[in-house]
């Protein structure tokens, strides 16, 4: 029957509801996300036959469904140090460019299932980025190489150690020449002195190295300013004072995670005392990054303007330092037609001056060599804490290969690793370029574009399966181990590389152990089992600045800022958080993590500015934003109860980002991709990220996203200028995971200044409801966190809650020995805002430890993403005007993941009781009891309840329809990543986080065997860390027992910057949240009072305080007004 | 006089009819499934591919059950022993029995021998042997007189009740911690002893868990 056309009497509770305005619809259907409830594809009358066939299949089986007979195969013989049921660590390392990202990998009889970092090496703290997290997946990924092939027909192992015999021998002759490699730059020492000694025997051979997004800019620039290629290391840690020129440091770049570690702590506030000790950042930036998302002052800029912007910040630096007055006017020459706020620059100049010594400058990768140039000077006039090492250049490009290529000199061409294929600079035309190779040889990962160009392809073994070592960004020898012997016939690069090389040995474990005896390494097993040679970082050096070699570079470079507009764009190229360069784009984890900022997941689009969509609006005629029209405008309810309804001002279609196509073109070639409004981006800066769009990367990635490496030239790899957008009349779905763009007024995530926060160190529990709302706990407000925890008082609660402190009723041992009875520990969490960047390493961490699955886009686009942790992004502006995307905005971060709260309002709705409270304050959930109600998804106020809709785990993405008829195959290899001791959730099952039960219990268990016939059974604190507490590089997330005020989870709680997010529900969550501070300069231009969240909280709630002693002090807010000038 | 009842009541009487037929049978094969010791496997006793004794070796032979249950009191899973600790004495003791023609082929060829599972609990069950062994509860509490079986039987329900029963009132079930491997150990009856039993669970703090969080992930 048809909704619409109903027969019989109409009643109607609102005018909305009797013209069924699409708003109303909406609101009415909002009880999910999105189009999460609704079955589509399928009505009810198919359903109910499907469902029916396979009742009726399901009463045929009941007689033989006793359970079936089933086999323990124990091994024949017990292999040593492997202990079913127990868990094995090994150390090794995720090999990178740059730098490796020591680990410690958990298997289970063999099976590498998690990644986590090393806590050995200090810089990462045992913290690793949300690619290292991911990279376990790769291993088990059903489309990597499983065989190495010859156009297409399939090479045995032994015929592919023939072919790298055949070309030792064709070569042996003309001493290498026309044996040409490219390879991945690679940190392994074993492999540089692999190719030191191919380079002894074919000395006529060339080496190059490429790798698409390059970050050794600064090491040129040293290199040509002093002489040496030096690696400079700021201690962040150390820092008061930072500039960032569009260097996004806490977000991008390999070994980084030292950095935002370093950083993290610089900003890290134990009390209102401590407030004024917190580092400042400023950030000039082109795109929108968690580097300006941290900032306290941040100035969009165009990446083509920074170099004006560093020479005039380098002028003003060194002048007030009596540096060199050439150099000086040098500097002012280039900054000339430098369109900027000459005060924002003075007075963050006179800011890292006065703290010299304290005070450090970076700039982004992509920017040119000049600009790396000047920051070594204006460092070096500010004594700043950066360590610099000299590292090894490789000294050819892709450019040189192509070169060689095009003469017709290469007879054998050797691809180690990469994807040149894919993500060349697009006027080397390498396709084309390959082709004139007599034979090429392609070492990858998995079939993929390059693949298909070479002649043969050796399948390439994963991290997980090698042996190798690495250095780490600061030059620490770390190992690479094997976790799983190679599950398919593949090799290494070492194991390549060896033969050809014709060394004694070609077993990797060998060559390695071989190579830490050379540099001086004494105990291998101590290496292998710390997962690092202490005290192998390379000796920091004291750079040695040639003024006169800045001063030639500055003249060669083109520093005449050009004037960008909507006609004369500036595009940005840059790594995308899903794929990075390319090489996660098969990996469903990174796929569906959604993007720090943009929060888009399964796609890229053209990142551009408010101002420039409106401006390309008013030209062409094409609408970016929806007109505007509140979603409910008739209703009285909304309007009296918030003041007005808020508006998102992108289009959405209830969840459903509508992107309109564009065409981008820069330098005359020309994309077409859907387009996405960021707010912070510069005006006229246009961010394209890389690495989507494959069309070889497998079934995960291949058609994924738009592919902007056919923009990208190798004279501009980071940005260019003079692109233009012609908008089309096409629309594209973008799966967008988050589209609110305000808090609706609540005060969820709250902020305040340093200088705020520390004459009024209650602030955060000034905002928000609570505030006005009599206290939670009644007369049981004052009684500390642990005595809260434990006896969970009534307060003014109607009902009576459940006590943590006794025994359960039914047990008789306890009564008249009251007293004896050992306390529960009480989990809880806390999450410091402060330090939290967007890293979304905590998401993918939480998705490997706890078998949840990925959904696709298509279910992403129905709000069906499982994620139990979801890193909410909130933007605010200085003026909120609903109708406008604001310009500028701060950025906040909040980690949310079920609060367990003690009164949970999930439990009390659940008709099934399959989620109940334990003993120990956990909100658990017990899948077998669910019957998909979804009743508690509904009541939870936080949104923290995912639904298995369809059998993500059984079926692939595609396949979720096909009805129980349909093929269920659950991919042998997938499986073999699934945690052991983390039920994998079926349809029907409603799920969420639960604290890392596994952790807790496994952890209980191991003191309470321990204990054995003794009391000693509590759980030490820091024995337990959840799997998003271990990953984050900066340790934002604490856990622990709240019931012993000793813990680090319960000193961090006793802040005073300590809040419940919606507290006044009472609901009593166990994970509160520290609230974030910022730092701003009053003698900014753009300095501010408060955070702009704030402000904007108290515009709207500030004059209608009711209760004086707790909410916010008016008089002293305008006294502060004025100190603060 | 009008018809007082509708037409439709007449198919009223065959209706109930067919309804209690329905209902009876859903009881009847719903006991039948449910409620008879056959569904929790009480009783189950397959014939295991190498007829392994445990009470000649356990009960009359008296080897400890660690000696080959290796790793019962430090991981979750009890693990049923490869063949070199089956070679280990019979490498030696009846080198040659045509019984042990399996085991020795195992530990030659590197096969596992199929064994037979009698034991299992759901897979959303996480039952953890270590911390039972190492806390006073012995093995025959779930697997029964395991010493005095020559074929090895499921004893116990091994049902979620069955598990609570102990969780609810573990001075019931615990032993001294050095009796655990003594499956002849017999539960004193007097005051004085089973006061100390009593005692045993206050003073190591025994507070086994009774919410899902406990069993379940």
């Amino acid at each position: 029957m048809n909704e619409s056309d109903p027969s019989g009497p109409r009643y109607w509770k609102s005018l909305d509801d009797l013209a069924e305005t699409p708003a109303f619809r909406d609101w009415v259907e909002k009880e999910f996300p999105a189009g999460a409830s609704e079955m589509e594809g399928v009505n009810r009358r198919q359903f109910m036959k499907v469902m029916a066939a396979s009742f009726g299949l399901a009463g045929l089986g009941v007689a033989g469904c006793r359970r079936p007979k089933q086999h323990i195969l124990p091994y024949s013989r017990q292999p040593e140090n492997l202990i079913p049921g127990i868990p094995n660590y090994y150390s090794s390392s995720q090999p990178g460019r740059r730098s490796n990202v020591p680990v410690i990998v958990e298997t289970h009889t063999g099976r590498p299932t998690k990644i986590e970092g090393n806590p050995s090496y200090k810089p990462f703290g045992g913290g690793t980025t949300v690619y290292t997290q991911a990279s376990v997946l790769d291993l088990y990924d059903p489309d990597r190489a499983t065989k190495s092939t010859e156009k297409g027909t399939t090479l045995t192992p032994a015929a592919v150690l023939d072919q790298l015999e055949s070309i030792r021998k064709t070569h042996a002759g003309d001493k290498g020449a026309g044996l040409v490699f490219l390879a991945e730059p690679s940190t392994s020492p074993t492999r540089a002195a692999l190719v030191e000694s191919i380079a002894k025997e074919f000395p006529e051979a060339t080496w190059a190295e490429y790798t698409a997004i390059d970050e050794s800019t600064a090491e040129r620039a040293a290199a040509a300013v002093t002489g040496k290629a030096l690696r400079a290391i700021p201690d962040f840690a150390k820092a008061k004072r930072v500039l960032s020129l569009d260097d996004d440091f806490i977000g991008f770049g390999e070994g980084h995670t030292a950095f935002t570690r370093g950083f993290a702590k610089s900003r890290k506030v134990k009390d209102s005392k401590d407030a004024s000790k917190m580092s400042r950042l400023y950030a000039v930036e082109s795109t929108l990054t968690s580097t300006g998302s941290a900032a306290d002052h941040r100035l969009r800029l165009g990446s083509s303007q920074i170099p004006a912007f560093a020479a005039q910040l380098a002028a003003a630096v060194l002048a007030s330092k009596g540096g060199d007055a050439a150099l000086i006017a040098s500097f002012e020459k280039a900054a000339s037609g430098l369109k900027v706020d000459a005060k924002w620059i003075e007075e963050c100049a006179a800011d890292l001056v006065e703290n010299a010594g304290y005070s450090l400058v970076t700039a982004g990768s992509h920017q040119p060599e000049a600009v790396h140039s000047m920051v070594l000077a204006i460092n070096q006039a500010l004594k700043a804490p950066i360590s610099y090492f000299e590292v090894p250049m490789a000294t050819k490009g892709i450019s040189d290969v192509v070169e060689l290529l095009n003469k017709g000199s290469v007879s054998t061409l050797l691809i180690l690793g990469g994807n040149p294929a894919y993500d060349a600079p697009v006027d080397l035309d390498w396709k084309a370029a390959q082709a004139k190779a007599a034979t090429s040889i392609y070492l990858g990962i998995s079939p993929n574009e390059t693949t298909a160009e070479s002649t043969v392809f050796i399948a390439q073994s994963h991290y997980l399966e090698t042996w190798s070592d690495g250095r780490t960004l600061d030059g620490t020898l770390v190992p690479v181990q094997p976790m799983i012997e190679p599950i398919f016939p593949t090799l290494s690069d070492i194991e390549v590389l060896a033969r050809l090389a014709g060394s004694e040995t070609t077993d990797a474990y060998s060559l390695v152990k071989a190579t830490f005896a050379k540099l001086g390494g004494k105990d291998f097993n101590k290496f292998l089992s710390d997962g690092l040679l202490a005290d192998s970082a390379t000796k920091a050096v004291t750079p040695k600045l040639d003024l006169a070699k800045i001063a030639a570079l500055l003249a060669k470079a083109d520093f005449s800022a050009p004037s960008l507009s909507a006609d004369s764009l500036e595009v940005r190229f840059k790594a995308s958080s899903h794929a990075g360069d390319g090489r996660y784009a098969n990996n469903g984890w990174m796929m569906e993590c959604p993007d720090p900022m943009t929060k888009l997941t399964w796609d890229n689009a053209i990142l551009i500015s408010p101002r420039l969509a409106k401006e390309l609006e008013q030209v062409q005629g094409i609408q970016i934003f929806p007109g505007h029209k509140p979603m409910n405008k008739k209703s009285a309810f909304i309007d009296g109860a918030k003041g007005q309804q808020q508006l998102n001002k992108a289009q959405f279609k209830r969840g459903k980002e509508l992107a309109v196509f564009a065409e981008i073109t820069v330098n005359g070639r020309t994309m077409k991709a859907p387009i996405h409004v960021v707010p912070g981006m510069a005006n006229y800066t246009v961010e394209l990220p890389l690495g989507l769009g494959r069309s070889n990367a497998g079934r995960v990635g291949t058609g994924v996203g738009f592919d902007f490496y056919g923009l990208r030239s190798s004279d501009a790899l980071g940005f260019a200028t003079g692109a233009s957008i012609k908008l089309t009349n096409e629309e594209y779905l973008l799966a967008n995971t988050q589209e609110h763009w305000s808090m609706e007024g609540r005060a969820i995530v709250r902020e305040g200044t340093a200088v705020y926060y520390k004459k009024n160190p209650e602030f955060a529990n000034q905002m928000g409801v609570e505030s006005h709302a009599p206290a939670n706990y009644g007369k049981d407000d004052d009684k500390s966190l642990q005595d809260k925890a434990q006896h969970n008082y009534r307060g003014n609660s109607a009902y009576e809650h459940p006590t943590f402190s006794k025994p359960d009723p039914n047990v008789k041992i306890w009564k008249g020995n009251e007293d004896k009875f050992p306390k529960t520990q009480q989990w809880g969490m806390s999450i410091d805002l402060n330090s939290c960047f967007g890293c979304s390493a905590c998401v993918v961490a939480c998705q490997s430890e706890n078998n949840i699955p990925i959904v696709g886009k298509d279910q992403v686009l129905r709000g069906r993403e499982m994620h139990w942790m979801r890193l909410d992004r909130y933007f605010s502006a200085a003026e909120y005007d609903q109708s406008e995307v604001p310009e500028d905005v701060q950025v906040s971060f909040m980690g949310v993941s079920c609060q367990h709260c003690e009164n949970a309002p999930c439990e009390s709705v659940c008709p099934v009781n399959a989620t109940v409270h334990d003993k120990q304050g956990l909100n658990t959930m017990a899948y077998n009891r669910c019957v998909g109600t979804r009743y508690c998804a509904n009541n939870c106020p936080y949104k923290v309840r995912r639904f298995n809709f369809l059998d993500w785990n059984k079926r692939k993405i595609g396949e979720f329809y096909k009805g129980p008829l349909g093929p269920v195959d659950e991919p042998e290899l997938e499986k073999m990543q699934k945690n052991p001791n983390v039920t994998v959730r079926m349809r029907g099952v409603m799920e969420k986080c639960t604290y890392c039960t596994q952790r807790i219990e496994a952890a209980k268990i191991a003191q309470k065997s321990a204990a054995g016939a003794s009391g000693d059974i509590f759980v030490r604190d820091g024995a337990i860390k959840t799997a998003c507490q271990q990953v984050c590089p900066t340790d934002a997330i604490r856990f622990g027992d709240i019931a012993d005020p000793n813990t680090e989870v319960s000193k961090a709680k006793a802040s005073d910057r300590n809040y419940s997010v919606l507290g006044y529900l009472n609901v009593r969550p166990r994970t509160t949240y520290l609230a974030r501070l910022r730092n701003p300069n009053p003698k900014m231009p753009d300095a501010y009072e408060k955070p702009f969240a704030y402000a904007q909280y108290k515009k709207r709630y500030g004059s209608s305080g009711s209760s004086p002693s707790k909410h916010d002090d008016h008089s002293d807010h305008k006294e502060e007004a004025h100190s603060a000038h | 006089m009008a018809n007082v009842f509708p037409k439709w009541v007449n198919l009223v009487p065959i209706k109930v009819v067919i309804a209690i037929l329905l209902i009876t049978t859903a009881v009847v094969v719903g006991a039948t499934y449910y409620f008879t010791p056959k569904y929790s496997r009480v009783g189950y006793a397959p014939t295991q591919p190498v007829a392994f004794s445990h009470a000649l070796h356990s009960g009359q032979l008296e080897i400890d059950c660690r000696y080959c249950h290796t790793f019962v009191d430090r991981s979750e899973h009890s693990n049923v022993p490869g063949s070199n600790v089956c070679m280990s004495c019979h490498s030696m003791v009846r080198k040659d029995d045509p019984q042990l023609a399996m085991i020795r082929d195992s530990y030659e060829s590197g096969e596992p021998v199929p064994w037979v599972r009698i034991h299992k609990t759901p897979d959303y069950v996480y039952f953890n042997h270590a911390v039972h062994v190492n806390r006073g509860i012995s093995c025959v509490e779930c697997h029964g007189d395991i010493q005095n079986m020559e074929v090895v039987h499921h004893d116990k329900p091994l049902s979620m009740g069955f598990c609570l029963e102990c969780h609810r009132n573990p001075e019931d079930y615990i032993r001294p911690v050095e009796e655990v491997y003594n499956l002849d150990w017999e539960r004193p009856t007097d005051t004085d002893s089973l006061e100390e039993l009593h005692s045993f669970v206050h003073d190591w703090n025994i507070n086994p868990p009774q919410s899902c969080s406990g069993c379940h992930r």
